[in-house]
């Protein structure tokens, strides 16, 4: 444990930046919206912005990723193959804890099973994580639900804790560590842990009075969605509601669907491109021959709710799919983001008043 | 920070989003969590808009036809040959079809290239049908051509109505926008002869007969007058011309009303009451090419106006643009009979005005428009300029034919290319600066982002180059300089630039002038001290009945497999795969029924029926839905080529779009 004066904390960054390329949360200027963007400069890094619009999933998983160009000339030429993805040394500083269970949950998924992504894992590899503890909640988190906040447990290299005058530093890695020796950061005391402690749990108090658009009791969900006591007319109720756009998917720190098309690019050559996908489109389960297992947007709306709070999908995350942090909600054109779809299936919300 | 603002372009919401832009492509987008219209929300096409912007399917250079084949040329040869062309003839068989798509700049500058360089007024819109209509009713009944609401204010509604629209599919976020007013207590009526998602998502749906939407609302109306519903106070302090629409509304008889539109007395008793009860209302309707007539408009208007709901927060009658800057199109005065700010050709001060500006003398006998001229068999039209283009195709390829020289101007390849005989190139709408103008008049600048590629002219620039070819100096620096032209010609538009706009996130909604510089978010009777006049009404209905020999109505709509004849989806991937999955299954388009039609009929799921009107017959394979009721039928737009196949020889059903209503009988194949 080190401690950093709050003034000095950037110089962690810009010491990362001679080995890596820096990635931060930084404000937009004429909209006051948060990104988590590669930086030229660390002082564009605003570590007191709130949660990014959107999490930091494209940087491992781009929203359009040319994978691989070919080229045939047709007959007996050769086909030309050249695969498109290398690794680069990232640093992301200012990483939010359920930013961090959602890279965890991508890792889970492209790399801890049978089959390992290249792609993914040439984008993800040398990667420095420093974390920041959300000292208070923002107004759609519900981390505390998903037990994914509000400070990160383990997974980072450092984390950071603003404590007031100072940044708590912990290590989680020998590299974290010996980047803290290497900067002959202050060591921190104990008291200041229990600043730390306290001011977490200040912050879960917060949730109360902060998160005023999300409440969700999702272990008591995953219950009955996994017991099938989620009844068929909520569904429906939720299904009318999707507007088929895809952003719940596309602004999931877990969600790991893609598409993959080839697109001509002339003279005999085509690029291999990997899109995002989302299972609320009706295209995503149709089948060659046109047979579709979940053509009514209800059942493909059910397919989400249960891919992230499901026991047996949790056994593949280790956890549930949903890391709180409430983007979902924000993004829905209808009103089914998680912790709404969470009320419903608790509330057994099936119907709309007359007139 | 790479992280760029911007507009989306699909359709008239006008929804903020930023771009991450490297090099020539577009990286990605993600909706911009503060714009006033869309607030952090984006449709299944706004989402994917990297995916157009980014498609190799472009023009890359310009071509002329020789031979029957297209060679590739210099921006000054294609120039020449264009202007050279056009100077040639007479300058009423000269016509150009403006784009919805273009900037404002570029409208501007189309349209005072039509008027002053090649003396035209033969310059419209796709769809003048339906847009103009309802800027008709709404200018002559308020004075401001555009909607009366604005969009920011749909939660501060109480009452919502929707007619005939499938807002959730043309206009998602404004249909969210409804949607989550519903959520916090607004009631939403839905008036469809489809089940539609509004229709699921309302507080009441009426599953009208089709062709019946006007009856209903006259229906509703006709309550209102009955029950003692009527706003006396604001009809008599703020309107003219109630007591003319009252009778009209008191001839009409409730049991004709029951039984054409399908709706029962006490249905329209309880939307009535709803809609009297709540302080503060609003109606949404479509409009562009697939829009309502101007009579249905003109009644929708008259029902909120005497029940109180215009001219005040949270109320309006509100039509949506399904392309987004079919509002802008018109604002620049791309219409046979318009100026900018929709100032008449027939107003001889304004016509003095931009005389003077422009150091010409105007025509002021009003053109007509392309989509007549086509029509017309007397062959007129010599020559055609149509910028970026994608409806209404298959019903003019005959028309086209005949004209002896079309031009095609637009940023990607589409079907119109096989038609013309000489094809302009224009950059990307983010390779320069523009604006747009949504559906709620908001004007949005969207900044250039990246270089054109191919060294392709940007619209004004090629516009500039053909007036300039033509024998008018245009002396523009940039786009900004052409909103300084439009700001000093058109009183609307008086304090806009793009200084300002640049300056204000989300856009300013005009009228923006002298008295309004930070513009205007809607219609204000009370702060304008104005008063509103009730729509002149037909007072005839004419609902189609199904009869002996053809028992099922046929409608034609749009459904989420379909926008704008899909040609910009068509260049993209994910929007693709959805806006094709239907066609995939019905690749020869299909024919929805209920359940108990195809019962009737005995048949299934994509078996193929012959469906016989009396204008022509169509085979086609079957869907069965619960979203149409018996004895209603519907096949969706994006069949138009079949539908216009059938009715060859009918313009005058195809010409009422949407609105067609066709008595029908299915045989089994």
């Amino acid at each position: 444990m080190y401690l950093i004066k709050k003034t000095d904390i950037l110089q962690i960054a810009k010491a990362l930046s001679t080995e890596y390329q820096v990635y931060g949360p930084v404000i937009e200027p004429g909209s006051g919206q948060t990104f988590f963007e590669k930086v030229d400069d660390v002082s564009e890094i605003n570590l007191s912005a709130p949660i990014p619009a959107a999490p930091p999933k494209h940087i491992v998983f781009p929203q359009a990723d040319r994978i691989l160009s070919y080229r045939y000339a047709g007959g007996n030429a050769p086909v030309e193959m050249k695969p498109d993805f290398k690794e680069t040394p990232k640093a992301l500083f200012g990483l939010r804890s359920c930013d961090l269970t959602g890279l965890q949950c991508l890792d889970r998924f492209f790399l801890g099973q049978e089959f390992v992504d290249e792609v993914y894992r040439s984008l993800r590899k040398k990667m420095f994580i420093v974390t920041n503890t959300c000292v208070t909640p923002f107004k759609y988190c519900f981390c505390v639900c998903t037990d994914s906040g509000p400070a990160a447990e383990e997974g980072y290299d450092l984390n950071l804790t603003d404590i007031g005058d100072n940044f708590l530093i912990e290590a989680g890695s020998a590299k974290g560590k010996a980047l803290c020796e290497k900067l002959q950061l202050a060591t921190a005391a104990n008291k200041d842990l229990a600043e730390k402690n306290r001011l977490v749990d200040k912050s879960i108090t917060l949730f109360e009075s902060f998160s005023t658009e999300s409440k969700a009791w999702v272990s008591r969900v995953m219950n009955r969605i996994t017991t099938g006591f989620a009844k068929e007319e909520v569904w429906e109720y939720v299904g009318d509601q999707c507007f088929e756009c895809g952003a719940c998917s596309f602004v999931c720190p877990s969600c790991s669907c893609f598409n993959v098309v080839d697109t001509a690019t002339g003279d005999c050559s085509c690029d291999r491109l990997r899109t995002w996908d989302s299972c609320s489109y009706e295209g995503y389960s149709r089948m060659a021959g046109g047979h579709n297992p979940r053509k009514p947007v209800e059942d493909r709306r059910n397919k989400r709710f249960f891919c992230k709070l499901s026991y047996s999908q949790s056994k593949k995350y280790l956890r549930p799919g949903c890391v709180g942090c409430g983007r979902c909600n924000w993004v829905c054109p209808g009103d089914i983001g998680m912790p709404n779809v969470v009320k419903y299936i608790r509330r057994e919300t099936t119907s709309r008043d007359q007139l | 920070m790479k992280q760029q603002p911007g507009v989306c372009t699909f359709c008239g919401t006008g929804c903020g989003h930023f771009m991450k832009v490297t090099g020539t492509a577009v990286e990605r987008v993600f909706p911009s969590q503060n714009h006033p219209v869309s607030r952090g929300r984006l449709c299944v096409r706004g989402w994917n808009i990297h995916e157009l912007l980014n498609t190799a399917q472009t023009i890359n250079r310009p071509l002329i036809k020789k031979n029957g084949q297209f060679a590739e040329a210099t921006y000054d040869e294609a120039i020449a040959l264009l202007v050279d062309t056009l100077k040639a003839l007479p300058t009423a068989a000269i016509g150009f079809l403006a784009s919805p798509r273009s900037t404002n700049e570029e409208q501007f500058l189309l349209m005072k290239l039509a008027r002053a360089v090649f003396k035209t007024n033969n310059i419209s819109l796709a769809s003048d049908a339906g847009h103009r209509g309802c800027l008709n009713v709404l200018s002559a009944g308020t004075g401001m051509a555009g909607m009366t609401g604005s969009l920011e204010e749909i939660c501060k509604a109480e009452f919502l109505l929707v007619a005939g629209s499938d807002i959730t599919k043309q206009n998602p976020i404004v249909g969210s926008e409804i949607h989550q007013a519903a959520q916090t207590g607004a009631k939403i009526v839905t008036i469809d002869s489809r089940r539609t998602q509004i229709a699921k998502l309302s507080n009441s749906f009426l599953q009208i007969t089709p062709g019946a939407l006007k009856l209903a609302v006259a229906g509703i109306a006709k309550c209102v007058v009955q029950d003692g519903l009527v706003d006396s106070d604001f009809v008599r302090t703020s309107t003219r011309g109630f007591e003319e629409f009252s009778s009209s509304l008191t001839q009409l008889p409730a049991q004709e009303i029951t039984a054409k539109t399908g709706i029962s007395s006490e249905e329209f008793k309880q939307v009535a009451h709803a809609l009297a009860r709540a302080k503060t209302a609003m109606a949404f309707f479509s409009s562009g090419i697939s829009g309502l007539d101007e009579d249905t408009i003109s009644y929708i208007f008259n029902l909120f106006a005497m029940t109180g709901n215009i001219g005040k927060e949270g109320c309006g009658v509100n039509p949506i643009t399904g392309i987004n800057n079919l509002q802008g199109g018109y604002d620049m005065g791309c219409a046979p009979d318009l100026l900018s700010g929709f100032q008449s050709l027939s107003d001889q001060a304004a016509v003095k005005k931009f005389n003077a500006a422009w150091g010409v003398e105007l025509n002021i006998t009003p053109g007509i428009s392309v989509s007549e001229l086509l029509a017309e068999s007397a062959g007129q039209l010599k020559a055609l300029v149509v910028i970026d283009h994608d409806e209404g195709l298959v019903r003019d390829v005959a028309a086209l034919q005949k004209v002896d020289f079309v031009v095609y101007i637009s940023t990607y390849k589409n079907k119109y290319m096989d038609y013309a005989h000489l094809v302009l190139p224009v950059a990307r709408y983010i390779a320069e600066d523009g604006t747009f103008t949504n559906t709620d008049r908001r004007v949005q600048l969207s900044a250039k982002k990246l270089e054109p590629q191919n060294n392709v002219l940007p619209g004004w620039k090629l516009y500039a180059r053909i007036a300039d070819k033509a024998g008018s100096k245009w002396s523009y620096a940039g786009p900004a300089d052409v909103m300084d032209e439009i700001a000093r010609l058109t009183p609307t538009y008086a304090k806009l630039s793009h200084k300002k706009l640049a300056a204000t996130f989300g856009g300013v909604q005009w009228p923006c002038d002298e008295k309004n510089p930070d513009g205007t978010r809607r219609l204000d009777i009370k702060a304008a001290g104005s008063s509103i006049s009730f729509a002149k009404v037909t007072g005839t209905f004419t609902v189609p009945a199904a009869g002996k020999d053809f028992p099922y109505l046929l409608m034609i709509g749009k459904a989420q497999d379909f926008w704008h004849q899909n040609n910009l989806m068509r260049k993209t991937f994910i929007p693709m795969r959805e806006y094709n999955a239907t066609l995939l299954d019905y690749p020869g388009g299909y024919v929805e029924i209920a359940p108990d039609t195809a019962k009737a009929l005995q048949v299934r799921n994509q078996w193929q029926v012959k469906v016989v009107s009396p204008y022509g017959e169509m085979l086609l394979a079957v869907k069965i839905s619960d979203e149409v009721k018996p004895h209603a039928a519907y096949v969706p737009y994006f069949a138009r080529d079949i539908i216009a196949k059938a009715l060859t020889g009918h313009p005058e059903i195809l010409k009422q779009g949407e609105d067609a209503t066709i008595p029908i009988r299915i045989e089994k194949v």
